[in-house]
């Protein structure tokens, strides 16, 4: 998408938006509110915009498009295509068809454009975004990524004369013809079909067109405009008014800042232009103000010439100025921010050591803390995340497993089978459901290889997944309503949540959309807009939720849980817990929902070593290092990575008409960070079943209820000994342990960025790990983890 | 210090650690053993902890070898390492009975067998024990042949577990296979040539209570090396040698290795 956005703005992608903050209103989302040569030629009205092709696009500007088809994938294969081109060689054998198809697809459209009349001021530009790459953006690191084609086809151009050789012998570093920034395609195509440039462009005319203008006022009226949009953004920008007026000599002497010193060679340009400005030249209808301030001069061919050549050479320093705007650090900030990071390591670790005991239980954490810490140094390691956290959660629950076997009376191979078997390979398949990271992106993973050729297999698992929780759901609100509204309650609002999940497939992936999910669910609802589904569901969970918190604060009032446990099975937090499972299946890509059926699978096994009778149960400490992983693993499971790209939008629109910066955030946050927050509310419901455990046993400590030998004695020993350790709630420890994994990672990943500012993928591979760990640190971590969970926490001790 | 119970007592390791000890200068004299062994009641948890570390045998071949055959695995391995990175699986496959030979002469050669008669102790076969009752043990050959069976046949095993620590299930099959066996008779048939199918010998190895010596050493290190051999798989080095499993099969080894000769010198009678 960042490439979209060069190509379509103009501007350099991902993060010098965010430095220009020129006034517009979500710069990350969609680009339907920026200015982009779609909106240039949607504005000028004289005819109609029509997409087909990759839905990404449809995504990206909503209600740009007259007509627009977004399911075939026709753009895709011309967009793999084009970077073929580019490639220019035969990299795999099994592409060669594929380009030959293309070629006869652009054969094809030439023709058409030859020959029909209508089609005779056809300008047919074939151009990829990213270059030979399966995963698509790829960190900026080999020549062939990063050097797409780019194809002008016209007949109109053949008045350039270019006359070029084809094919050209094979070159190493892709660079063929001529190479031009991809953000000059912006200005070019605004200059070939006549709109103004996108404002906030930093492309360049691609020289090579000028000559397609027979007059060279024409040319230098281009370029003009080109170089006076871009010195609107640089003032923009800069926050000076160092082009409005003539700056004096002798700041232009020794100019103090890049910027000014741009300025003083702008003066250069825009005099010489404006100079050359003759009236009887000139179009009337592009008189500019100068044409009148300024006086007719005399005009000839290598004036103009050395001014275009000026202009140029302004332009591309501007561009590169622009680019590398942001390499201007304020490096007294930088560590600010690093010291003030690396006393929340000093402060969390000391509250840790303090909060928990044996401190020794905190060396698992320590370990991960610490070589996560490391990995964020390397490039490939920050692409590659995922891999640390798989491995690490299947080391830590082999070794979980492989500690409750010293536990069971059950023989070996009966633990091993009913244990240790089911959990890791459950890890095993959350590993392999989406493959994510950039080295394999692409590559067959579960959902490419059984999921989508199978979409039986695919509903049927995502029905087990809705059936799961729905049974779950009504067992929570067991006894507290009764079962004649229960059922229809919870059945009608898992079904919705579920038709509107059918509907919504059916419009993004309909390919993914059985008969019998399309014929039996959709039918019956037919007409309803998926707005309305979706506003339908998030209603529906609010008002129950709300239901849900009137029963925990009226059990509150009541005294507590008084009713028996027979009648009540659940706890009433559980509620929440299962209300939040159909938010995030609503959030979550058709194909990652049944991941939940292995979240629950994992989330039982750690419910039961809660309950594990002896010495050996699972540990506040364990717990939270259990969730730690959980979280890391999920995000990574359910498609996510450390790139901006990865970043799924698909959700982010649920049930909303009109762009809301707080709703589409937080659908988006939920949508991609679904499985996180669900292992934060399972570890809470865990914490305070560890806390109920607690609360008995210190009952039992204090009471005499007369049970013999060492087992009392235990347990009053260990009831003892959580007295004398102060009472510290599960929480705090659980708090404890997520922030100092929190607060290493965060000192980690900001010492990382500073120290490797220099690094050629500081923009594309640190950059964006670093917005991600602002979202884990400030999102995961203090909104979801502290906030959020103490919350439920809290509602839960009551 | 809890000790033998004569009956209970299954594991030859643990007899042969006794009669070891006698040789080396540990903490318990075999004079203090023999006392307290008649002295104390083991319950069946003592006899878990009673599992000694295994002593090389001190015949000199036997030492030489014990140093001499580690230095030529790493030959062998620093010599195929650019043939087994541009082909692994004949690499791997023509390897295994090398190595398979080498494990065979070590264990023959250095390792107490299981279920070898105890020079001091005439005990009884137990009830329960299987295969090495009798008069099989007394063949430290067969012990051998059949530690090579219940190494392969552990494979399969260790494969999966391979498999659900993240390695490739759908492609690279033999790649991974071949590296479960060489995985497995690097660490597990010294143990099994060692331990035999003594359950509370192999409990104590599983739980990872057991005393670090040559073999539990050289299970730790080559688990533990497999186990790091594949951080550098996801470096964006490009290089040839970061294919599957050479990084793991590289793992392996060099922590094999290690874990042995530190196991059997440096650590040794350690536990964790």
């Amino acid at each position: 998408m960042p490439r979209l956005k060069a190509i379509t703005t103009g501007s350099v992608p991902s993060f010098l938006d965010v430095v220009l903050n020129i006034d517009e209103g979500d710069e990350s989302s969609s680009l339907a509110s920026q200015d982009t040569w779609l909106a240039q030629m949607k504005a000028k009205g004289t005819g109609k915009l029509v997409m087909y092709g990759d839905d990404t696009w449809l995504k990206l500007f909503p209600g740009t498009f007259d007509r627009a088809d977004g399911t075939t994938s026709f753009f895709v294969a011309v967009n793999s295509f084009a970077c073929m081109a580019g490639v220019g060689i035969v990299l795999t054998p099994h592409m060669v068809p594929k380009q030959r198809e293309m070629d006869g697809i652009v054969s094809q459209i030439y023709k058409a454009i030859e020959t029909q009349d209508h089609l005779k001021s056809t300008l047919f530009v074939l151009c990829g975004d990213h270059g030979m790459n399966d995963a698509g953006n790829h960190g900026a690191s080999s020549p062939g990524e990063t050097s797409p084609a780019l194809l002008f086809i016209s007949p109109k151009l053949k008045s350039l004369q270019k006359n070029q050789d084809s094919p050209l012998p094979d070159a190493e570093d892709f660079q063929f013809y001529s190479t031009v920034e991809q953000s000059d395609l912006a200005p070019t195509l605004a200059a070939l079909l006549g709109f103004p440039i996108p404002k906030n462009n930093l492309g360049v005319l691609i020289p090579d067109f000028l000559s397609i203008w027979p007059k060279k006022a024409d040319q230098a009226y281009l370029l003009h405009q080109n170089a006076r949009q871009i010195q609107t953004v640089i003032s923009a920008a800069s926050g000076t008014k160092t082009f409005d007026g003539a700056l004096p000599a002798e700041s232009c002497a020794s100019p103090t800042s890049d910027y000014e010193q741009l300025a003083c060679e702008w003066q250069g340009p825009s005099n010489t232009l404006m100079s050359a400005r003759v009236g009887d030249d000139m179009d009337s209808q592009w008189a500019l103000p100068v044409v009148t301030v300024m006086p007719n001069l005399p005009t000839q061919h290598s004036d103009l010439h050395l001014i275009q050549l000026t202009i140029f050479q302004w332009l591309r320093k501007a561009q590169e100025l622009m680019s590398g705007m942001a390499s201007n650090y304020d490096m007294s900030r930088l560590i600010l921010g690093q010291v003030t990071a690396l006393l929340a390591v000093i402060f969390s670790l000391s509250a840790t050591i303090k909060t928990v005991s044996p401190t020794r239980s905190l060396t698992p954490l320590l370990v991960i803390s610490i070589a996560y810490s490391v990995m964020m140094f390397a490039s490939s390691y920050v692409e590659e995340e995922q891999h640390f956290w798989y491995l690490a959660t299947s080391t830590w629950f082999g070794y979980l497993t492989l500690r409750g076997f010293k536990r069971t009376n059950t023989t070996f191979p009966a633990h091993l089978l009913l244990t240790a078997f089911p959990v890791l390979a459950s890890l095993r398949l959350l590993r392999a459901w989406n493959q994510t990271g950039q080295k394999h992106a692409g590559t067959p993973d579960i959902v490419k290889l059984f999921i989508e050729p199978h979409p039986h297999f695919l509903w049927l698992l995502v029905g087990l997944t809705y059936f799961w929780t729905h049974r779950q759901l009504v067992y929570s609100f067991h006894g507290r309503i009764p079962v004649p509204i229960n059922y229809p309650v919870m059945t009608g609002l898992v079904l919705a949540a579920f038709t509107f999940k059918a509907a919504f497939t059916l419009e993004d992936a309909p390919e993914l959309v059985v008969e019998f999910v399309k014929s039996s669910l959709l039918d019956f609802t037919r007409g309803a807009s998926l707005i309305a589904r979706a506003r339908a569901v998030f209603v529906g969970l609010g008002l129950v939720a709300m239901a849900a918190m009137g029963f925990i604060l009226w059990e509150m009032g009541t005294g507590g849980r008084k009713r028996s446990p027979r009648k009540v099975p659940a706890e009433a937090i559980t509620t929440l817990q299962h209300l939040y499972t159909i938010l995030a299946l609503t959030q979550s890509r058709t194909a990652n929902i049944p991941l939940f059926l292995i979240f629950n699978l994992l989330y039982w096994f750690l419910s039961s070593e809660i309950d594990a009778p002896d010495g050996q149960r699972l540990s506040t400490v364990e717990l939270g290092i259990s969730s730690l992983l959980l979280q890391y693993a999920s995000f990574f499971a359910m498609g996510g990575s450390n790139a901006i790209s990865s970043v799924d939008l698909s959700n982010a629109y649920n049930g909303v008409s009109n762009f809301n910066v707080i709703l589409v955030g937080v659908l988006t946050y939920v949508g991609n960070w679904a499985g996180p927050v669900w292992w934060a509310f399972g570890t809470v419901v865990l914490l305070g079943k560890i806390w109920r455990r607690d609360q008995r046993q210190k009952r039992l400590g204090s009471g005499n209820n007369g049970k013999r030998g060492s087992e009392e004695k235990e347990e009053r020993a260990e009831a003892k000994q959580m007295l004398e350790g102060g009472q510290i709630s599960p929480f705090k420890i659980y708090v404890a342990v997520t922030t100092l994994f929190t607060a290493v990672s965060v000192a980690a990943v900001m010492a990382a960025c500073t120290i490797l500012r220099t690094h050629l993928f500081v923009w594309t591979v640190f950059s964006p790990k670093y917005l991600y760990c602002v979202a884990w640190s400030l999102g995961q971590h203090l909104v979801v983890n502290v906030g959020l969970s103490g919350l439920l926490f809290w509602l839960g001790s009551l | 210090m809890p000790l033998v119970d004569p009956v209970t007592m299954s594991s030859s390791a643990i007899v042969k650690g006794a009669v070891a000890q006698s040789t080396s200068t540990t903490k318990s004299t075999p004079g203090s053993q023999a006392t307290e062994s008649s002295t104390t009641t083991a319950g069946s948890s003592s006899s878990l902890a009673t599992l000694r570390p295994v002593q090389i045998k001190q015949t000199p071949a036997a030492q030489t070898i014990r140093y001499a055959l580690p230095a030529a695995l790493t030959a062998l391995y620093l010599f195929r390492f650019d043939a087994l990175v541009t082909n692994p699986v004949p690499v791997m496959l023509n390897a295994l009975p090398v190595v398979a030979a080498f494990q065979m002469t070590y264990a023959l050669l250095c390792l107490p067998a299981a279920g070898e008669p105890a020079s001091k102790s005439n005990r009884k076969p137990r009830p329960g024990e299987r295969k090495k009752g009798g008069d099989i043990g007394s063949s430290t050959i067969i012990t051998a042949l059949l530690a090579s069976v219940l190494t392969s046949i552990v494979t399969p095993f260790l494969y999966f577990a391979m498999v659900l620590f993240g390695a490739p299930f759908l492609t690279h099959g033999s790649h991974t296979f071949l590296c479960a066996a060489h995985l497995a008779l690097l660490t597990l048939f010294p143990l099994f040539y060692v331990h035999g199918v003594d359950s509370a010998a192999w409990a104590a190895v599983g739980g990872f209570r057991a005393p670090l010596d040559e073999t539990f050493g050289g299970l730790v290190g080559g688990l533990v090396g497999a186990w790091l051999g594949a951080v550098p798989i996801p470096l964006d080095w490009d290089r040839e040698w970061q294919r599957w499993p050479v990084t793991i099969l590289c793992g392996a080894y060099g922590g094999y290795l290690l874990g042995r000769v530190l196991g059997g010198t440096l650590f040794w009678g350690k536990r964790f």
